[in-house]
């Protein structure tokens, strides 16, 4: 299995990069929000992995909830909410 | 028919001058939009860029924005990982947040090079889609 090899560093922050890309596309504030919150504490969880199999297994989780998250983007973009939400008002 | 064709003319005589005031008033505001166009157009192709003091000033002020990152700290020569204390995923986090700020992508292998306010500024400076 190709998959047991760790992931290089910057193959882990591109995936992180992704990540959050992908969290930037969701219209809801909330579900904007939650994305980029929960892939930064999932990356902040694993950054100190014993070794190479947990590493590998963890970033091909990423890669995986990745690919939930751009669906989920396309799928929440049809029902984006028709109001924004008070936390994204500027204060004038 | 003659009087047919004679209230054509008649009309479409009168049609001018009304037609005239009207595009004169315009006339004042469509050449500044029409050059507001151009410019940015123009612009676009090819490419503006922005002052570099201006840059710094906004990227000192989204760093100091950011919540890991104590304001005072955060100085025109400060380097992320040295001074302020961010680690390479805080800094990838930064680094989303200039694109948020200026309006353009910064591809993996740029981003992987600004550790510091000095390298955000110089790239961002030296990059035309910068706004």
């Amino acid at each position: 299995m190709a998959a047991l090899a760790a992931p290089t560093r910057a193959e882990a922050l591109s995936l992180f990069r992704s990540l959050l890309r992908t969290a930037k596309q969701f219209s809801d504030y909330n579900i904007r929000e939650y994305t980029r919150r929960r892939a930064a504490d999932a990356f902040r969880e694993n950054r100190a992995l014993p070794d190479a199999p947990a590493a590998a297994a963890a970033f091909a989780e990423g890669k995986k909830q990745l690919e939930v998250a751009k669906r989920q983007a396309v799928v929440y973009s049809l029902y984006a909410p028709k109001s924004k939400s008070v936390m994204e008002l500027k204060v004038q | 028919m003659a009087m047919a064709a004679a209230r054509r003319a008649l009309l479409t005589h009168l049609r001018v001058p009304v037609a005239r005031p009207a595009a004169a008033a315009a006339a004042g505001t469509v050449p500044v939009a029409a050059r507001r166009l151009l410019s940015s157009t123009t612009e676009e192709t090819k490419g503006s860029f922005l002052d570099k003091g201006e840059v710094a000033d906004r990227v000192v002020s989204v760093v100091k924005n950011f919540q890991k990152v104590e304001p005072a700290k955060v100085t025109p020569t400060a380097h992320f990982q040295k001074d302020l204390g961010l680690d390479s995923l805080d800094t990838v986090e930064v680094v989303m947040a200039f694109e948020e700020e200026f309006g353009f992508e910064i591809p993996d292998n740029e981003a992987e090079k600004i550790d510091s306010i000095k390298s955000a500024v110089d790239f961002i400076a030296s990059h035309p889609q910068a706004k």
